[in-house]
């Protein structure tokens, strides 16, 4: 691209003229006109009248620069080549591109600093004012942390999710397992009866008939809970309730507890309390057709 | 170069005193104490150049907030500038801003002008008879959004990166050179910090210039070396403040004179509002021209009866 207008006249005067605007109608390259955007539209063919008096700049530059031999110390410049044509469009190529550039001259200017023998790297005890203020930066790090949480839950909550899901297959397949598990125990014992039948009754040597049903090598075992069912808040200990479960008195104890039990039954004691005064649950059936958009 | 042009800010080693009083003294001068009767040469290769950048940063009335703080960012990233109060008059805003610099004891300004609330614009100047740039401001990020998250020592020296084809042609050049000035911080400013911890972007991207300013992090440990193998685990972080300049016109006088150069691909932003007003703008006529043109079109080619048209009538 650069600059396509060589052969445009060169005068000292400046003549300005605005650009042609029926140009552009058609040729105009359109991007967002917003301001806030990098685009802003440009013409696509230079206007023909724009000045490019380049002795003139030259000359001017000639003048405000700094003399040839001041050392590179002063100016702290340098210059990178650009690799490709960046899309001013695409943002990250373009943010990526500058970022290389500045990479690129940081490590060349850095090494040029390391052979002058010039401290240039900020120790660690210095401390100094930051161009932003430790209360700003504190709330960078709260956005920071916020961000980093919200990562975080939404992988928690798709992970219990998940293992929700798995533990609630397994479960599925335990379930099924101990059913067919016990259809079996009870289908080995009943062919085993029948066999026995069968054969009269014979002695009871026959272990290893016997052991058939059993041939997993599961035997009935005790559970190891030394009070099996007692809550570890208990303070018998599981003894209270061991020669209460009698079924009548169960029975009695129930019907007297939701007769007399918690203050009692209300009866028809009473039926206008504060709570039920304005508890219009049951009226009101079918009272709110006709037009709701009229103030009651 | 053929001879050597006296510039105004560069400081010329302090010239010895013609003192008839105390002539056994002898003469003191930034390269050592000299005897009277030599003479010193001032033009001579060994003068010691001391960088006397002064900027003025100055804005509009009616500035937007975004943009102020933009132009308080600038201040805070440069310790060799001077903010002033808000410029008036859009008249002879040329001939005030100078005499504010002359003021002021500065030679550069940096000038945010804001039109209509929306643009802004920035002018570059180096006064009192350098040239001056107007360049339009676009996609403005301050140094206060949240996602830029790097920070530096306020007024450590930064290293200016500029991309190649800023010496593609002369125009670039000369702002390449007046950037430098304004931008790059004088070495021993009594306000800069010693250390070198972040660096300037500027790059030509379809003709704009962008300025980028990142924070850099390379593991070290002492403060003249860094960490063998540090320069490959060097990250940036993006300080800010971010925007990007499209240059409109050089001029050879501080905020004014002869036009330099003039960017011939610059649209101003009211004619850009403008064409969209006058793209809304037809669309009624354009809707009834395109009824009349329908009716005509109908008019002169008739339709055929169509012949089942009336099948179904009774």
């Amino acid at each position: 691209m650069g600059v396509p207008n060589k052969e445009l006249v060169l005068s000292d005067e400046g003549r300005m003229e605005d650009e042609e605007i029926e140009d552009f109608n058609g040729d105009a390259s359109e991007s967002e006109s917003d301001s806030d955007e990098a685009g802003d539209v440009k013409l696509s063919e230079p206007s023909k009248n724009s000045i490019f008096n380049r002795n003139g700049l030259l000359d001017k530059l000639g003048d405000i620069s700094w003399p040839e031999n001041v050392g590179w110390i002063h100016k702290l410049t340098v210059d990178i080549k650009q690799e490709q044509e960046v899309d001013v469009n695409d943002d990250l190529a373009r943010e990526v591109a500058f970022y290389t550039q500045a990479l690129e001259g940081t490590r060349q200017a850095f090494e040029k600093l390391q052979s002058m023998g010039i401290p240039f790297l900020r120790p660690s005890d210095y401390y100094a004012e930051m161009v932003k203020t430790d209360s700003h930066m504190g709330k960078v790090k709260g956005r920071l942390l916020a961000e980093k949480k919200k990562i975080e839950e939404a992988e928690e909550r798709r992970k219990a999710r998940e293992s929700k899901r798995l533990s609630k297959e397994i479960q599925a397949q335990k379930l099924k397992e101990r059913a067919k598990q016990k259809k079996e125990d009870i289908e080995s014992v009943k062919k085993w009866r029948k066999q026995r039948q069968q054969s009269g009754f014979a002695g009871g040597e026959k272990d290893t008939e016997m052991s058939l049903p059993f041939e997993d090598g599961k035997v009935f075992e005790r559970s190891n809970k030394k009070r099996p069912g007692v809550s570890p808040g208990d303070r018998s200990g599981g003894k209270a309730r061991q020669g209460v479960g009698n079924k009548m008195k169960q029975k009695k104890r129930e019907s007297r507890n939701s007769k007399f039990g918690a203050g009692g039954r209300k009866g028809l004691k009473k039926q206008n309390t504060a709570e039920t005064t304005n508890d219009f649950r049951a009226y009101n059936k079918g009272g709110d057709t006709g037009n709701k958009k009229r103030k009651r | 170069m053929g001879k050597k042009r006296k510039h105004s800010e560069t400081e010329v080693a302090v010239p010895p005193k013609k003192d008839t009083i105390a002539a056994e003294r002898p003469k003191r001068t930034l390269l050592g104490w000299k005897d009277k009767n030599e003479e010193v040469n001032k033009e001579s290769d060994s003068i010691v150049f001391r960088n006397k950048e002064k900027v003025l940063v100055t804005c509009s009335r009616r500035i937007n907030y975004r943009y102020r703080h933009l132009m308080l960012n600038v201040v805070s990233l440069l310790p060799h500038c001077k903010k002033d109060n808000k410029v008036e008059s859009k008249a002879s805003k040329g001939t005030t801003l100078n005499e504010l610099v002359e003021l002021k004891g500065g030679n550069s300004c940096l000038f945010f002008e804001c039109r209509k609330h929306k643009d802004l614009y920035l002018w570059m100047a180096k006064c009192p008879n350098g040239p001056s740039v107007k360049f339009l401001v676009n996609a403005v990020h301050t140094m206060e959004e949240l996602k830029l998250t790097g920070n530096h020592l306020k007024g450590s020296r930064p290293i200016l990166t500029f991309s190649d084809n800023f010496d593609k042609d002369a125009h670039w050049k000369l702002l390449k050179e007046m950037i430098i000035q304004i931008f790059g911080i004088p070495k021993d400013h009594r306000k800069s910090k010693p250390y070198h911890d972040h660096v300037f972007v500027f790059s030509i991207v379809d003709d704009h210039i962008w300025f980028r300013n990142y924070q850099i992090a390379v593991p070290h440990i002492e403060a003249d070396k860094v960490a063998r193998g540090g320069l490959e685990n060097m990250t940036l972080v993006e300080v800010g403040p971010r925007f990007c300049l499209n240059p409109i016109k050089i001029f050879g006088g501080s905020f004014g004179g002869p036009t330099l150069y003039e960017n011939p691909f610059y649209i101003s932003p009211n004619q850009i509002r403008a064409l969209e007003k006058r793209k809304k703008a037809g669309k009624y006529a354009k809707k009834v021209k395109a009824k009349t043109r329908r009716k005509m079109h109908e008019l002169s080619n008739p339709l055929e009866p169509d012949e089942f048209a009336e099948m179904w009538k009774e």
